[in-house]
């Protein structure tokens, strides 16, 4: 599994899991298993977060309180951690992505450039 | 307090469940990796292995998230303090020794700083205490210092010195407060009605006095204190308007005085307005201090003590151009001095606190050593376990931080333990009469002293860890590894070090004990001091008339007749006398004498002295010696004829060349029309008046007790058998006399002489103390340092000894290193002592800086005690045999 993923995944850039783990937990209530899946999901398999650090962000972020949370029943009915964006979460989210965009937009700007256009 | 243990509990309590729920998360999703990975066809097996591969180490992500939450410092905390108290516990004699030195040198230290604190820091009890001032009047030339203000000084000053925002006089005194026949007596103060608005404290029930209650016929209220309303009135809130006995006289309750208020050292427990006639207040009156009333005022905001002197001196000379004294104030060197107010009354006692404290801390800096001694041996010890790790990977930084934890809980618990100390000490200074000097009775052990004590534990165990930091973090690793270990021997730096910390100890231990030997010796000089009479078998009591029921000179005179004839009568009496003051008894003041036809030379200040008014048998009963002429007996008050005596003093001064007997002088400083003359009778001795070791010849004159009478009288009886057993018929007698007088301070004079020592024996005794565990703590240091030099150095010795080297000069070579060491420390010792001695000198009495027999003494003693604890190292490191030492490892 690990080897099928290495091809196309890519690394990801420093910063930006805190921002992951928001846009994930924004949609619904995750377990810490449930982001890692929903980020790979939603990246399209493009993105792969090393688990090890997963957790260390999950309590950072909980600490800032920018997610809440609690436990509850997992699918398969088993005790599970389920965390959820807070207020401060989202508008911290909102920022971030309003940020990303326009560094995006200005990055890919900038590579595309042609000599023409100088 | 125990807020701070709840919330550590909480921390605790919510550590534990944040553990748990941690826990729990992982394995759950662990859990889940698996259970993926087995329905995509991976083993069950397999699929957990892999599992926990792809989430790392499960303890460094668990301290990752420990880290993320911030809790990652109190962990490392409490680790490390878990650690450092079983090494400790492992180590129990070093713990025991270490602790038990730190109780000991921090016990004395926060003693002594409870009394600095309690007397010298800690601001009066009152809002912005720091502008209040006391204003006395000086006349230095005329050899009185200080005369307290005159109510005069404050009809004239007050609203007229601008840098004054209020402005007050008080008086001390005491009252027969209570119907008659159980009337008691009760310190007073009398106050002018700014007194409170000065303080800018007052009553919290009813009002101040009233400017129109200070006349002597419409001073008829009072303002108690919290204790006296409690005591007397039970609390209650409707004691306004009630009325108390004082002196005989009814007062109105018109206020009463918050719990804590209290001013400067006084017991009093009434205030009474301070009262005067319109006669008393003149020009002429301006200054007749005798430094009975006193003044304070509070700055303004804004105006400084400096202008307010300005203000007062240029006030005083416009005062004195009509003043028809002026001129002779002015040659007396009159001035009216502002001073603030907690540092005058705190004065005479500072220099001796401040020296307890430098010798308290000379203590902890000898404990202190003691105590980095033995860290490093303990550090050495464990050179080779703290390199193995470091090169294993432990970061500076962690060893460092181990060392401090370990250090910083042993001084902690000292402190506490020296807490415990303190808390004896503070009551053992009672004991030792602390509670009669100034501020004396506000000593007391309270959380200002515990958090000094935990602050000054922490700030001395981060000290003591620094040496065995950097001993731990120091240079290459493998010579730490080799070095002092049991193959090699003692490296130099180290060895040189401990060796500058005996010099060090024992210059200390040496400046401690020969200061203390100094103080020692000033009170002895001091108690040798012959009083001037003979003060054994005297009893003196203090007996107050009611001004009410002896108006005049005449009935204060028949009483006094009465008493002493009733007293005279008792079996044991040898004599009776009576007189307005007597030596020793804390009151003094001077007044002047004018000796008929002198005039004072060119540039000659006029002169105060002592009187007395006397009756009775005084002189006998004081055992004055007689130098010429004849003493004054009960008869002269009644004779036409005006007769005085003097002192030896006052006879040199005014007549040198010529017998005194015969000569005329007057009460008073001006010269009085012939009638009112005094044909000196007879000289005596030079009596002490104001203490032993008051060096004053200022003289005195004795009057005969119609002459200069006061409502304050001692009585003073010689009897045959011991003064105590006279006491209760003197109180009876008086009672007989008038029944509703009792006799207040009734002591031996030998006692009022020894209570005068007060302020040199305390000190003196602590210092003995002090210095006694200062030697004790080096000679424990010095005998540590060499057993442990001689204890690492077994190997290289046994060489020696196989090579051929005789016990004895191993023997010798120690001692010769312990007399090395011991010569450096007592000249650097003899250094200290000589400037310890210099900063002294203002405590000492007769006592010079450089005192040879003192340091010699000195010398002996730290010689001895070196010494002998260099003894037993040395036996020792004679007596090793080469073969143990060389079969060893």
């Amino acid at each position: 599994m690990v080897s099928s993923h290495m091809a196309k995944t890519a690394d990801l850039l420093p910063g930006t899991l805190d921002m992951l783990i928001l846009k994930a937990v924004s949609l619904k209530p995750l377990h810490g298993y449930g982001i890692l899946q929903r980020i790979r999901q939603i990246s399209g398999d493009a993105l792969d977060i090393p688990q090890g650090s997963l957790y260390p962000a999950l309590y950072r972020l909980e600490h800032q309180d920018l997610i809440a949370a609690e436990w509850g029943q997992s699918d398969n009915n088993r005790k599970a951690k389920y965390y959820t964006l807070t207020p401060a979460g989202r508008r911290r989210l909102r920022e971030e992505t309003a940020g990303w965009n326009r560094l995006a937009t200005a990055i890919g700007a900038a590579l595309n450039t042609t000599a023409e256009e100088i | 307090m125990l807020k701070g243990f709840r919330s550590i509990f909480r921390v605790l309590r919510s550590r534990q469940s944040f553990e748990e729920s941690m826990s729990d998360e992982l394995r759950f999703h662990l859990e889940q990796v698996t259970d993926d990975l087995v329905r995509s066809g991976v083993p069950l097996e397999e699929a957990g292995r892999q599992a926990r591969m792809e989430l790392g180490s499960l303890n460094s992500v668990k301290g990752e998230c420990r880290q993320s939450r911030g809790l990652y410092i109190i962990d490392e905390f409490l680790r490390e303090l878990s650690y450092a108290a079983r090494l400790l516990r492992k180590a129990p004699w070093f713990t025991l020794t270490a602790l038990l030195t730190l109780a000991v040198c921090l016990g004395a230290n926060l003693t002594i700083f409870a009394v600095i604190d309690s007397v010298l820091l800690r601001p009066l009890p009152f809002p912005d205490s720091s502008r209040l001032v006391t204003i006395f009047n000086t006349y230095p030339k005329a050899g009185v210092e200080r005369d307290g203000s005159s109510i005069t000084n404050y009809y004239e000053r007050r609203g007229q010195i601008s840098a004054f925002g209020s402005l007050a006089i008080y008086r001390y005194g005491t009252a027969l407060v209570g119907e008659a026949g159980s009337a008691e007596r009760e310190q007073v103060i009398h106050v002018s009605p700014d007194f409170f608005a000065t303080l800018e404290r007052g009553p919290v029930l009813g009002r101040v006095f009233r400017e129109e209650e200070t006349t002597n016929k419409t001073d008829t209220v009072a303002i108690l204190t919290d204790t006296y309303w409690r005591q007397r009135f039970h609390a209650d809130p409707q004691v306004l308007g009630r009325q108390i006995q004082v002196d005989g006289v009814p007062k109105t309750v018109i206020g009463v005085l918050p719990p804590d208020f209290r001013f400067l050292s006084s017991e009093a427990r009434i205030y009474l307005p301070l009262a005067s006639d319109l006669q008393q207040r003149t020009p002429l009156q301006r200054h007749s201090g005798g430094n009975t009333t006193q003044m304070i005022a509070r700055l303004k905001p804004g105006s400084t003590a400096a202008q307010s002197q300005a203000q007062l001196d240029t006030q005083n000379t416009r005062l004195e151009l009509d003043d028809p004294q002026g001129k002779m104030m002015a040659e007396a060197g009159f001035r009216s001095l502002v001073v603030a107010l907690h540092a005058d009354h705190v004065a005479s006692i500072r220099p001796t606190l401040l020296l307890l404290q430098a010798g308290v801390f000379g203590l902890l800096l000898i404990g202190a050593v003691n105590l980095l001694n033995l860290l490093l041996v303990r550090a050495n010890a464990r050179a080779k376990e703290s390199a193995v790790r470091r090169a294993l990977g432990a970061s500076g930084g962690h060893v460092l931080s181990e060392v401090m934890v370990e250090t910083t809980l042993l001084t902690v618990s000292g402190g506490l333990l020296g807490l415990a100390v303190a808390a004896v000490g503070i009551h053992l200074l009672a004991t030792l009469g602390a509670d009669r000097l100034p501020l004396g009775s506000q000593i007391v052990f309270n959380g200002r002293l515990a958090f000094v004590a935990v602050l000054g534990a922490i700030v001395l165990g981060i000290v003591l860890a620094a040496p065995t930091a950097w001993f731990h973090s120091r240079g290459p690793l493998l010579p730490a590894m080799q070095s002092e270990s049991r193959s090699g021997t003692a490296s130099r730096p180290a060895q040189r070090l401990r060796h500058t910390f005996i010099v060090a100890q024992i210059a200390l231990a040496f400046v401690l004990l020969a200061g203390s030997a100094l103080l020692g010796l000033s009170l002895q000089n001091a108690s040798q001091v012959s009083p001037g009479f003979r003060a054994n078998h005297v009893l003196s009591g203090r007996i107050s008339l009611p001004g009410k029921s002896y108006s005049s000179g005449r009935m204060a005179l028949a009483f006094t007749e009465q008493l002493i004839a009733r007293i005279e009568n008792q079996p044991g009496v040898l004599a009776a006398g009576v007189s307005n003051n007597v030596p020793f008894s804390g009151y003094s003041g001077k007044s002047a004498a004018a000796v008929k036809g002198y005039i004072r030379k060119p540039g000659e200040s006029p002169r105060g002295n002592y009187s007395y008014g006397v009756g009775g048998d005084y002189f006998s009963a004081m055992g004055f010696l007689l130098r010429a002429g004849r003493f004054l007996t009960t008869a002269d008050s009644r004779r036409a004829e005006r007769v005085c005596v003097v002192d030896e003093d006052f006879a040199r001064y005014y007549w040198p060349n010529t017998s005194a007997v015969g000569q005329q002088l007057f009460q008073g400083s001006e010269q009085e029309p012939d009638a009112e003359a005094f044909t000196v009778v007879g000289v005596v001795g030079r009596v002490r008046q104001a203490g032993l070791t008051a060096e004053e010849a200022q003289g005195a004159v004795y009057y005969p007790y119609l002459y200069r009478s006061d409502n304050d009288m001692f009585v003073v009886i010689r009897s045959s058998i011991p003064s105590e057993s006279i006491a209760p018929s003197l109180r009876r007698i008086v009672r007989q006399v008038d029944s509703n007088l009792p006799v207040n301070d009734i002591q031996s004079m030998d006692a009022r002489i020894s209570d005068s020592l007060v302020a040199r024996r305390a000190p003196a005794l602590l210092a003995a103390l002090f210095s006694a565990i200062a030697v004790l703590l080096t000679a424990i240091g010095t005998y540590g340092v060499l057993s442990y030099g001689v204890a690492q150095r077994r190997r290289e010795i046994g060489v020696r000894m196989a090579l051929g080297a005789q016990p004895k000069q191993i023997g010798r070579q120690f001692l010769y290193l312990a007399f090395r060491l011991l010569a450096c420390g007592t000249i650097l010792g003899i250094a200290g002592a000589w400037l310890a001695g210099r900063a002294m000198q203002t405590v000492l009495f007769h006592v010079p800086a450089f005192h040879l027999p003192t340091l010699t003494g000195t010398a002996v003693v730290m010689s001895v005690v070196s010494l002998v604890a260099c003894l037993v190292p040395s036996y020792r490191a004679a007596r090793i045999s080469p073969m143990e030492t060389l079969g060893h490892q």
